[in-house]
């Protein structure tokens, strides 16, 4: 069993936050804060609790195209409004999840959502660019929205709290959302002195994102909140102690071993279909939407 | 940095190593950051700028402070105001829009560099006649085209600053309103998008 323990690599402090547009103050671990293997999660801006002063005119990102990739919104506080070019809208609050899978392309905004900017108060969010096999990048955009109420749970003994399933599968629970690779990610709602095990394939690349509280990780590594733990690629077996109330995102998924182009919002296999994805955009293949 | 420069001349003539080493002393790199103004108008500076990394602009601003953009400067792009080179006062304010990364150029380099590599000199000609080119192309663009028409010009010319620069700056450098140059995309969208 000890053989089989997967080791922490490192604990990663949150780096300098950046804004993004004028409604996210975001982290970024990785791909520019941290160089570290998480494929096939490419990106990760963790938006750490801050509170915004009330605005009657909502702060946000404006318009902005994506292709080849899936962006996943996870909400802990605010909420979020987002609306996109084939006429597709939604709000996320707090414990829903936006798993937008992006493809062929989309033309979106987003911002805080009007209520909410016009009370003001904390804010919390995660966003994950999740890339995608070169056989999918092109296929059709789609939105799978996972409110709270409808999220797949499971309960911890002992009045242990639960653990939501966004996608994969733990304990037999099958997680609510779809995913083109094998992707295992959770929220971990834990109360103090739960004791829970994951065991995921080595291969996988595993990270947790302390949103909230303290957990002692394999009786030995300690992880406090807004920091991400990276795992070493050895071993499966991985047991966490929560040492106050805590809430942990967890990330497992399979590498996607292709060659990887970036420019801005496009995540494509090669330097020719950024600059297809670049003139399609100018070209208004994306679609409009009113400023 | 320099090293950037140095590809971006030798794509264009056969110049050694050592012969970029002898007129690389009067080059300085420098760095600016997102939004700092470089040059106002009324200077009279004594350089220009290679773009290595980042982006740039000239502008004027009218008498009701409207901007109207006349160049931008993504990487491998020079930039200066050409009036300087008569020791004439700038009429025009140059920017970084994104942190840039320049490689600084004395007014009189080209002419100063050609005396020791002879082959810089038919170069800054056809550079000279390209940027005429382009002057006239543009002004004509100016007179004559149709806002989408000059939107159409500049995709070609700058592909990725739909991405990198706010609409209003794209309305400004077509000489159109933001609203036409919205009309403009939604119609080119309308036409185009499947969803």
């Amino acid at each position: 069993m000890e053989t089989n323990i997967r080791e922490v690599e490192h604990v990663l402090k949150a780096p300098a936050p950046h804004m993004v547009g004028d409604g996210f103050r975001v982290h970024n671990f990785f791909p520019s804060g941290y160089e570290i293997d998480m494929s096939p999660f490419f990106l990760m801006d963790y938006g750490s609790k801050i509170e915004f002063s009330a605005r009657k005119e909502p702060r946000g990102v404006g318009i902005h195209p994506h292709r080849g990739f899936e962006t996943v919104t996870i909400a802990y506080h605010g909420a979020v409004a987002h609306h996109d070019s084939a006429g597709n809208s939604g709000i996320i609050y707090p414990g829903d999840v936006q798993w937008m899978t992006a493809a062929s392309g989309i033309l979106h905004k987003e911002y805080h959502e009007e209520a909410y900017s016009l009370a003001g108060g904390a804010f919390q969010m995660v966003q994950l660019w999740v890339n995608l096999p070169a056989k999918d990048k092109m296929s059709k955009p789609k939105y799978q929205a996972i409110k709270q109420a409808d999220m797949s749970k499971y309960i911890l003994p002992n009045d242990g709290g639960h653990i939501e399933i966004i996608a994969g599968n733990y304990n037999d629970v099958k997680g609510t959302a779809s995913t083109f690779t094998p992707i295992e990610l959770y929220n971990a709602r834990l109360n103090q002195g739960a004791k829970i095990s994951f065991n995921f394939n080595s291969k996988f690349n595993t990270g947790f994102m302390m949103i909230e509280g303290s957990i002692k990780i394999n009786d030995s590594v300690i992880a406090n909140q807004d920091t991400f733990t990276h795992f070493k690629n050895k071993g499966e077996h991985i047991e966490i102690e929560a040492l106050e109330n805590s809430v942990v995102l967890i990330l497992s998924g399979e590498p996607i071993h292709e060659p990887i182009v970036q420019y801005g919002p496009f995540l494509m296999n090669t330097d020719e279909e950024i600059n297809q994805a670049i003139s399609d955009y100018n070209q208004g293949k994306f679609g409009y939407i009113e400023e | 940095m320099i090293n950037q420069f140095k590809n971006y001349l030798k794509e264009k003539i056969e110049i050694t190593d050592e012969q970029f080493d002898s007129i690389s002393a009067d080059l300085k790199i420098k760095k600016f950051d997102k939004n700092e103004i470089v040059q106002y108008t009324g200077d009279i500076s004594k350089h220009g700028f290679f773009v290595c990394k980042g982006l740039m602009r000239t502008y004027s601003i009218d008498s009701k402070g409207k901007e109207h953009i006349l160049q931008f400067a993504p990487e491998n792009w020079l930039i200066s105001d050409r009036n300087n080179m008569n020791n004439e006062a700038s009429i025009f304010f140059i920017d970084a829009i994104e942190v840039t990364e320049v490689v600084v150029m004395p007014n009189d380099f080209i002419e100063q560099a050609a005396i020791k590599v002879p082959c810089l000199q038919p170069m800054h000609t056809r550079l000279l006649n390209n940027s005429i080119r382009f002057m006239q192309k543009r002004i004509n663009m100016l007179l004559s085209a149709t806002a989408e028409e000059r939107y159409l010009d500049f995709i070609k010319l700058y592909p990725n600053l739909t991405l990198r620069v706010p609409q209003w700056m794209i309305a400004s450098y077509l000489g159109i309103t933001p609203e036409s140059l919205s009309r403009v995309r939604k119609e080119l969208a309308n036409k185009h998008f499947r969803p």
